[in-house]
């Protein structure tokens, strides 16, 4: 369809503007990580520094076991991501290749949970982490994070989408259910398995309310709880130091997004709705 | 005995009957065509023997055994799918070998499978190819192959040429007699495609809202309807079904009279009921400028070029008769006169839209092919 | 004994299932379903979390929610951080979806990608970057305002301004995800539709809201009740690490404020109670808008 350049010229230059709105705290925040405070309050306009310091990276590094800390967030995500993928991904195959008693119900009621606000749940989580003497420790964290049905419903959506056809002529060459998860199923979903596990993975990277409620002790903190130290105090001194811990704690997430931007949108907007 | 007989089946989603009872047998080795309209059950029926549907009741041999509850895959059939159903991720030649690598069927044999499918089937170079790589046909073959190479007992073929067009039709028609002359297996194929159905099988099923209408030889459902469905089905443009009186040797539309042979006469009189219709096909009708003898007279209402022949459409006392005539020169508002051949006509029970039978000496005269 | 058979094999594949659905619905029951029933009957009880007894005290905690105007004050900031999130997170991206669509065409993948990518960034990060940009002294908004010579609001310490600027920072992390969602949804519609009206010249504006809206209406409930329900979740990191949801509850919402009472002022039964609250307004809310908008609903996969 072909509309004049008359109308789409102003549209692109709404969609930038919105572009720049969105990128531009990102790229503040790599510059201003590289200049020295007193550089970066005198000149908080220019976006780099021409004195490009390191310091704020010392600064983190010496005052936080900083890479305690990045492990553990990595420890944290990646245990997520592993557990949640391979049970999300078991129940999805049930849902989508059984028969069996009161399947749409239990669907229903395991997708419904993704409206469910966290804090009619979050109280007893934290009795059930401190009666399991889970407090201020790695697995404290991981465990309430277990419990999302996003997973369920994107990897349902993504099986239902490869047609049955492939299934049934498996099924008439005697194949088990194993060899059609392995050999059919699991290749063909791979993309979704793929940005599945991806947005899992950021989702754990960046969670905060967990590891507010349970970590106590500076050497079990996760990246974005060390960067909420830098701006608990008021007036927020270290700045320049918190812009260095934003920087790590974007790298990852960024770096992944960056590398299956393809694969994540696609699976986000093939799952459609319902 | 690869043979596989419906008795009683059934199939019923919720309220919904989509077979009701299914009683038939296909025979060993036979090519059967399952035919039908949209709907009728003929897919539902072949799932039902794939395994791929549960039947509601009523009882499935294959080879002697009862399968109503044998897993697919402990069913020795193997099926090709009206879209394919090609693995897009495996290569050909791993699509093909796939089934057979997870049996365990030693690796000589395998390859040796391999080798007569890609011949037989003109796949030759195409073995490391994906799917999306090919084109319509050629991903026909590989569904073929994929499906040959198991060498089951029971070939089932869903709508298999439905996405070719009509020049590939033609070879991949011939392509899968010759495999079956070959193989031996027991195929059952479900088409809406009458000439497909006419060519390809040995015995035709035609099957409509899920009752089974007639089931026996192209030339039988051709010649010898049972039924006025399979005598409108079969055939195109349709048989003509026409409001009949008999009286006195004769055949009555309206005031006109037609006379009929001995034959018909006395098989008219063993029917059980009075109140009768006449079948003709088009093909089947003489159509006149100038009287003759046993004519009636009709008015052309519109004339339709098929191209080799001409569709006259016919009023005939207030009912359509369609008829097929080789000449161009019919125009509208026109009175000509028509002839029925009375070796080729139908007489169905108007109650039960069964036909009445024919005359034993007529029998003998349709042309065997077999 | 057919029948009998049928059931073996029917109830093999069952167990199967149920085999595979074990992991996860182990899971879901003991940190969602269990805690969940467990908040109910916590909100019966006067507790602290510390001591060893728990008080029956029936409806107590309810009535204690419904008398406290601080409840009230969280309850009118939910709505007003509803109404911004929905504002910039719902009706902006439908038209902007509509518009890289119908209007621009191009570079659809690139604007995606880029609107997407902040929903990659933790919350606290945004948190913390937009309290220095937006910093009313020394931050860059403020000295380019200055050039015109507009004063920046001290918006942390003013009511209704932490609001927004909080609804801003939440909406830099959900716009994304819910622009793309939008998009596919309008992507979908059939081209031929859209055509055969731009064929009779009815203008964009209606197309929008006579073809676009109804067939993309399922995607668009959605998106409309994702963004309430988890934006005033989202919106929970930057009130915590910027405001503690001050000055005097300005810029609490009910999420904040279940937790505040929770784990700052240690009102176990007063939060359950709340929360409990919360869920219920939500599923009224959820039940009424797909009362009154099942009617007109469009499901583009049937």
């Amino acid at each position: 369809m072909k509309i004049s350049k008359k109308v789409s010229v102003p549209w692109h230059i709404v969609f930038l503007i919105t572009i720049f709105l969105l990128i531009f705290p990102i790229v503040f925040a790599v510059g201003s990580s590289f200049k020295t405070l007193q550089d970066a309050y005198n000149n908080p306009l220019s976006l780099f520094s021409l004195n490009p310091t390191l310091e704020n990276y010392q600064t983190f590094f010496d005052s936080l076991p900083a890479l305690q800390i990045t492990l553990n967030t990595f420890l944290i995500a990646s245990v997520v991501t592993i557990f949640k993928v391979v049970t999300s991904f078991l129940a999805a195959y049930a849902f989508v290749y059984f028969i069996f008693k009161g399947k749409n119900t239990l669907y229903f009621i395991l997708i419904s949970t993704i409206f469910l606000p966290f804090t009619v749940t979050m109280i007893p989580n934290y009795l059930i982490i401190s009666n399991l003497g889970l407090s201020d420790s790695l697995w404290g964290v991981v465990l309430p994070q277990l419990a999302d049905a996003m997973g369920i419903f994107l990897l349902t959506q993504a099986l239902r989408t490869i047609p049955v056809s492939l299934i049934e002529v498996a099924r008439l060459d005697d194949m088990s259910h194993w060899q059609i998860m392995r050999d059919i199923v699991l290749p063909l979903a791979r993309p979704a398995v793929t940005s599945t596990s991806i947005w899992f993975f950021i989702t754990a990277w960046n969670e905060y309310v967990w590891p507010v409620l349970i970590l106590k002790s500076t050497e079990n903190f996760t990246l974005p709880l060390a960067l909420q130290m830098y701006i608990s105090s008021e007036g927020g001194t270290n700045f320049t130091v918190a812009m260095a811990v934003s920087v790590i704690t974007m790298i990852i997430p960024l770096a992944l997004y960056l590398m299956f931007q393809r694969y994540i949108i696609g699976t986000f907007t093939s799952s459609g709705i319902k | 005995m690869k043979e596989i007989r419906f008795e009683n089946v059934k199939k019923s989603y919720g309220n919904t009957e989509v077979v009701k009872e299914l009683d038939f047998t296909i025979h060993e080795g036979e090519r059967l065509i399952l035919l039908g309209p949209s709907g009728c059950g003929k897919s539902t029926t072949l799932r039902m023997i794939a395994g791929l549907e549960n039947i509601s009741s009523g009882n499935l041999y294959m080879g002697g055994k009862l399968v109503n509850d044998v897993p697919s895959g402990k069913r020795e059939v193997a099926m090709v799918f009206q879209n394919y159903a090609l693995y897009p991720h495996m290569t050909v030649k791993q699509n093909i070998v796939y089934a057979l690598r997870m049996k365990k069927v030693p690796k000589k044999e395998i390859a040796a499978r391999l080798e007569d499918a890609l011949t037989m089937l003109q796949l030759r170079g195409l073995e490391d190819r994906l799917p999306k790589d090919l084109s319509g046909g050629q991903r026909q073959r590989v569904a073929l192959a994929r499906a040959v190479v198991k060498q089951a007992d029971f070939f089932l073929l869903d709508e298999p040429l439905s996405n070719l067009d009509a020049q590939l039709r033609v070879s991949a028609r011939k392509e899968l007699v010759k495999i079956h002359e070959k193989y031996k297996q027991t195929i059952v194929y479900v088409t809406h495609d009458q000439i497909e159905a006419m060519t390809v099988g040995d015995r035709i099923a035609l099957l409509n809202e899920g009752v089974l209408q007639m089931i026996d030889t192209p030339e039988n459902v051709y010649h010898r309807p049972a039924n006025i469905f399979t005598a409108k089905f079969i055939g195109a443009p349709p048989t003509n079904i026409l409001e009949m009186v008999y009286y006195d040797g004769h055949i009555q539309f309206g005031f006109q009279k037609m006379a009929i042979p001995d034959g018909w006469v006395g098989q008219i009189k063993k029917a059980k009921s009075t109140e009768m219709v006449f079948g003709i096909r088009p093909e089947h009708v003489e159509i006149m400028k100038e009287p003759r003898e046993n004519v009636m007279f009709a008015t052309v209402k519109s004339v339709e070029n098929l191209g080799a022949e001409y569709a006259v459409y016919l009023d005939f006392h207030n009912e359509e008769v369609i008829v097929l005539s080789s000449e161009k020169e019919w125009h509208a508002g026109e009175q000509v006169y028509i002839r029925p051949n009375v070796q080729h006509m139908h007489i169905f029970d108007k109650a039960t839209t069964n036909s009445i039978g024919y005359p034993e000496r007529m029998v003998s005269r349709v042309p065997v092919f077999n | 004994m057919t029948a009998s058979l049928k059931k073996i094999s029917a109830n093999k594949q069952a167990w199967f299932a149920y085999g595979m659905l074990l992991p996860s619905v182990v899971i879901m029951a003991v940190f969602m379903f269990w805690p969940f029933l467990y908040t109910i009957y916590l909100s019966f009880f006067d507790w602290n979390m510390i001591k060893p007894t728990k008080e029956f005290v029936g409806l107590q905690n309810y009535i204690n929610v419904l008398k406290d105007p601080i409840t009230y004050k969280v309850f009118w900031n939910s709505a007003v951080y509803i109404f911004i999130l929905l504002v910039i997170n719902f009706t902006v991206p439908y038209i902007f979806a509509f518009i890289l669509d119908f209007v621009i065409g191009k570079m659809n993948g690139f604007y995606k990608s880029a609107f997407f990518l902040p929903a990659f960034i933790s919350l606290v990060v945004g948190s913390i970057l937009f309290t220095w940009i937006l910093n009313p002294i020394s931050g860059p908004v403020a000295i380019v305002m200055g050039w015109f010579g507009l004063e920046m609001p001290i918006w942390s310490k003013l009511d209704g301004w932490v609001i927004f600027v909080l609804s801003l920072i939440t909406s830099w992390k959900i716009f994304g995800y819910n622009f793309i969602l939008l998009y596919a949804s309008i992507n979908g519609i059939s081209r031929e539709i859209i055509e055969a009206a731009r064929l009779d010249n009815v203008p964009l504006w209606k197309i929008f809201f006579h073809i676009v809206v109804p067939m993309s209406s399922a995607t668009g409930i959605y998106i409309f009740i994702i963004t309430i329900v988890q934006g005033l979740q989202f919106a929970f990191t930057p009130i915590k690490v910027i405001t503690q949801g001050g000055p005097n509850y300005a810029s609490s919402n009910v999420i904040y404020h279940a937790y505040h009472e929770a784990f700052v002022l240690y009102r176990t039964g007063h939060s359950a109670a709340l929360s409990i609250l919360t869920m219920v307004i939500f599923v009224i809310l959820l039940i009424l808008e797909f009362k009154y908008v099942e009617r007109g609903i469009y499901y583009e996969n049937k």
